[in-house]
């Protein structure tokens, strides 16, 4: 781990457009980490303290399943953000997640992040937004996903 | 036997293609070998009986009449240059299964080539027969961006195929797939062999198996994590209907223009050649004009709830 230069940490797509200072702020509690592949980050049911922005490689977030291999629910990669369950009560990971390959990210500690954006809501505007966004990206990839599009038609024509 | 359609002019004046066999009529066709792709797909190589069809371009489509059954639109998936006919065939009905069930020196009927193509390989004043309907052109010295669903690579595999044997011709060729599961995906013998030609290829699944290692989510989302450059890059979508518009959508989002996105429709074909009807889709009839429309074309149409 090592500490962010704010100009790096402004180049994650998450963080795209931010004014520096509010940038500045958060590389105040980020580290700069590399994984290599295999590496757990969180498990689920684990405490949830952290986030992640991906900077390039591959991590998978899935459940284990009793008896079987865990099941990857979704993978996410260069520029993803990952990890929100810090942000709520039961501060519980939903998830487990690891590294399908060496990986480099940014490590932002929750609690920081959330007493700076308590002491400027100007950030906390900013830092919501993107994490609103990221939020409704998944939540509309799930929902595409749950249509099962690929699935046979249902015909009972001469098809 | 006799189909009872009319040659129309837009095809008759064509050199080559009027009164050939496999137009109005199904020119007779023996598989030579099948290939299960999936556990519902099927690759079949046919060969003519007599006389082929007329030559087909990347992303045209035949009508395949399985004898005493009946008769589908089907995407042709190979390349033109031989005798040899490939098309691959989802199981989804009556006849589709039985398309699928066909064993070797099995006979088929096959009429077209039919519809507009990819533009892939395609010249102004190239030899073969002109389709009607909107040419679209080659996309020389430009970045392909090959985006399918689920058995959309079917038709798409032509256009990739065509554009790795004239790799120079282009610049990047990317291509993302999206599939069900990692079980469904079709062609995945010959993904390594199109990395190796040159190809950047990425597939995501909606559900990951055991033991899958590779990306999981729809495959919009694998469009953030390629390097596209919108003014240099022409796209080609084939899926879902759905999947199409939002995969468009996205492309556009991203500063590609809407006439450098095409996508492959599809509607209930059946004449092919612009007379029943079956497949209008607003003032398109898709076996002629389509499948492939630009996105500025499609787009409008895509949001047509109800005819």
């Amino acid at each position: 781990m090592s500490p962010v230069p704010a100009a790096e940490l402004a180049a994650h797509p998450f963080l795209r457009g931010m004014p520096d200072g509010q940038v500045a702020q958060l590389a105040e509690v980020a580290t700069a980490t590399y994984v290599p592949v295999g590496h757990r980050f969180f498990e689920e049911g684990g405490h949830a303290r952290r986030f992640w922005l991906i900077r390039d490689g591959h991590v998978a977030l899935d459940l284990s399943v009793p008896g079987q291999p865990s099941l990857i629910v979704e993978t996410l990669g260069a520029g993803d953000m990952m990890g929100v369950s810090w942000l709520s009560p039961p501060h519980e990971w939903q998830y487990g997640a690891e590294a399908l390959e060496d990986t480099r990210t940014f490590e932002l500690d929750g609690a920081a992040v959330i007493a700076r954006c308590d002491a400027d809501p100007a950030l906390g505007y900013q830092f919501f937004v993107r994490l609103m966004t990221v939020a409704t990206r998944r939540l509309h990839s799930s929902r595409i996903r749950m249509l099962d599009l690929y699935a046979a038609p249902g015909q009972t024509g001469g098809r | 036997m006799t189909s009872g359609y009319a040659v129309p002019a837009g095809y008759a004046g064509r050199a080559g293609y009027a009164g050939r066999a496999g137009y109005a009529v199904p020119a007779g066709y023996v598989v030579e070998s099948s290939r299960a792709e999936t556990r519902d797909t099927v690759t079949l190589v046919l060969r003519p009986g007599r006389q082929p069809i007329a030559a087909h371009r990347p992303g045209q489509f035949t009508m395949l009449y399985a004898f005493g059954i009946g008769e589908v639109p089907i995407s042709i998936s190979g390349i033109a240059g031989g005798p040899e006919l490939v098309q691959t065939i989802r199981a989804v009905g009556a006849v589709t299964r039985a398309l699928c069930a066909a064993e070797p020196e099995q006979h088929v009927g096959v009429r077209g080539p039919f519809g507009t193509d990819w533009g892939v390989g395609v010249t102004a004043g190239s030899a073969g027969v002109e389709p009607p309907g909107t040419a679209l052109s080659d996309p020389a010295g430009k970045d392909l961006l090959i985006v399918a669903g689920g058995i959309g690579l079917a038709p798409l595999r032509p256009a990739l195929l065509t554009a790795l044997a004239a790799r120079e011709r282009y610049g990047r060729i990317t291509v993302l797939v999206g599939s069900r599961s990692p079980a469904e995906i079709a062609f995945t013998a010959e993904l390594d062999s199109w990395r190796e030609a040159g190809a950047d290829v990425r597939v995501t699944v909606d559900r990951a198996e055991a033991g899958w290692r590779g990306n999981v989510g729809v495959v919009t989302q694998l469009i953030g994590k390629v390097d596209i450059d919108p003014a240099a890059t022409v796209a080609f979508i084939c899926g879902p209907e759905v999947m199409m518009r939002l995969t468009a959508r996205a492309l556009s989002a991203l500063g590609i223009a809407e006439t450098d996105i095409r996508v492959s429709l599809e509607r209930n074909m059946r004449c092919g050649i612009a007379e029943c009807g079956h497949c209008q889709l607003g003032t398109v009839l898709l076996c002629r004009d389509g499948p492939v429309l630009d996105y500025a074309r499609a787009r409008p149409l895509l949001a047509i709830r109800e005819l």
